[in-house]
């Protein structure tokens, strides 16, 4: 959205490479710099910000949803990844653990399930059913929804910080393959949402793909 | 005739009907939808350390965490938030909603059961006092190490590993909170309209703690006091909600 020249590179020791522990990262010259709030805070150092248009009214109204967002729809991914039994059997421990060979795999398998429990332990989730998880993402999509109404972005012509954000965690919901398609389907019952995704799939996404390779994306899926 | 609902919570002192969060946020919402609920404090009962604080108890279920409770209240048509689903931007209440959980959240923790000053002076005091022997020894100390586990879980993400790292980052955070809301909230006496809604029990509920305990040591009371708008806002609700709350026990009722 910023229109900087990104190469995206796949690895598997991603996670121990980042200062924080937490993916994505950024490498520009001799700095690393990772998580989305620090990438964006870089970026707007370097004079690339998507929010300068905005008042301090809107910009908090951002700060709301942004951590909305982050606090639901994460953590719901989280839950459903790792604390749902069927789900963490079939789909994310086979997947975390495929770059690795036995018994690496399994280690690190059940030390990141481990890790995600503890956490859901922590903020109280653990007790919630799969039901509820999806009854509140359901809420999220709802807020975001009718913030979103008919405008192309969520702060009118121009898109934020919060468009990219949801777009991540949306994107990711409808295309990862999970034992149920429930949350996916509770995502495409609010039709704006799933416009407004195939929109900056459309605009950000397909022409760098259809383009030079040079570009270094690679074909990855698509809610087409 | 309607059936009485009771509230299991925790007492009150310093002025506060409630000294707990989730039990003041329960308290405010139900006198702001005009729901009637009687108040059986937990204070001096086993359920200091058995019971989930605060319990909604009607007509034989239960319902805990204030989120379920206020939404069972809005199902029994006690509804405080028709204003706010009526406003355009009302839906930014979830989004104020998650930024008190993430950003205000860690940082009260914190000042009330890990600072070591606050926690000896002021917190293990108060809820040693409020539970029967042998429970005054367990009670303070289960709470301050959830407390702890919760902050060093959910903030504590390497490169900071000690408390004393995360501290800065959560202060910091809860600043910014405070200032935020104090700037949404202006010169209204609530966050949305000319009625109060279930934001406004949320806030006063993280709040008035904060505004009312004589903590020993808190940068953040201290930028709380600069907040002259979030100071009026809290006792303008303690003073709405000023009622006789009728007690399950042997105390006579008290008003604020």
């Amino acid at each position: 959205m910023c229109n900087l020249p990104v190469h995206v590179s796949c690895r598997s020791n991603a996670e121990y490479m980042s200062p924080s522990g937490k993916v994505p990262f950024v490498h520009v010259g001799n700095q690393v710099v990772s998580e989305l709030g620090p990438i964006v805070q870089f970026t707007k150092a370097k004079g690339h910000s998507l929010s300068d248009g905005l008042d301090d009214v809107q910009r908090a109204e951002m700060k709301a949803y942004m951590e909305l967002v982050n606090n639901m729809l994460l953590t719901a991914e989280l839950y459903i990844q790792w604390c749902d039994d069927t789900t963490a059997t079939e789909i994310s421990r086979p997947r975390y653990s495929s770059p690795y060979s036995w018994p690496l795999n399994q280690i690190l398998a059940y030390q990141k399930q481990w890790e995600v429990r503890r956490k859901m332990n922590a903020i109280g989730w653990a007790g919630k059913s799969l039901e509820q998880v999806y009854e509140d993402v359901s809420q999220c999509c709802q807020a975001l929804s009718q913030r979103l109404g008919t405008q192309p972005y969520f702060f009118n012509k121009q898109p934020t910080e919060l468009d990219a954000l949801v777009f991540g965690h949306l994107f990711t919901i409808l295309t990862t393959r999970l034992t149920s398609d429930e949350l996916g389907e509770k995502i495409k019952s609010y039709s704006n949402l799933l416009a407004f995704c195939r929109r900056i799939e459309q605009s950000y996404f397909e022409d760098s793909q259809a383009g030079s390779s040079s570009r270094g994306y690679s074909k990855g899926p698509s809610l087409f | 005739m309607a059936a009485t609902m009771e509230l299991r919570c925790w007492g009150g002192d310093w002025g506060l009907p409630s000294v707990h969060t989730e039990s003041l946020i329960v308290l405010a919402y139900a006198k702001f939808s005009g729901a009637t609920i009687t108040v059986a404090p937990i204070d001096w009962t086993w359920k200091t350390l058995t019971g989930t604080v605060p319990e909604l108890v009607y007509q034989g279920s239960t319902i805990t965490e204030p989120a379920q409770i206020l939404n069972f209240l809005r199902k029994q048509r006690f509804n405080a938030d028709y204003e706010l689903y009526l406003q355009p931007c009302g839906q930014i209440h979830h989004g104020l909603h998650a930024l008190l959980e993430e950003k205000l959240r860690p940082a009260l923790l914190h000042t009330f059961w890990v600072d070591a000053e606050n926690y000896a002076n002021l917190t293990r005091p108060w809820f040693a006092s409020r539970s029967p022997f042998p429970l005054n020894f367990l009670v303070p100390g289960r709470h301050a190490n959830t407390a702890l586990s919760r902050i060093l879980l959910t903030k504590g993400e390497s490169p900071l590993h000690t408390i004393t790292e995360v501290e800065g980052k959560i202060y910091s955070e809860a600043k910014e909170c405070l200032n935020l809301l104090s700037h949404r909230l202006g010169m209204a006496y609530y966050f949305f309209g000319n009625t109060p809604c279930s934001l406004d029990a949320f806030v006063f509920g993280f709040v008035a703690p904060l505004h009312k305990a004589s903590l020993p040591s808190s940068p953040l009371q201290s930028h709380l006091r600069q907040l002259d708008n979030l100071q009026r806002f809290c006792d303008h609700i303690l003073n709405t909600i000023r009622v006789r709350y009728t007690f399950g026990s042997d105390y006579s009722s008290e008003s604020f």
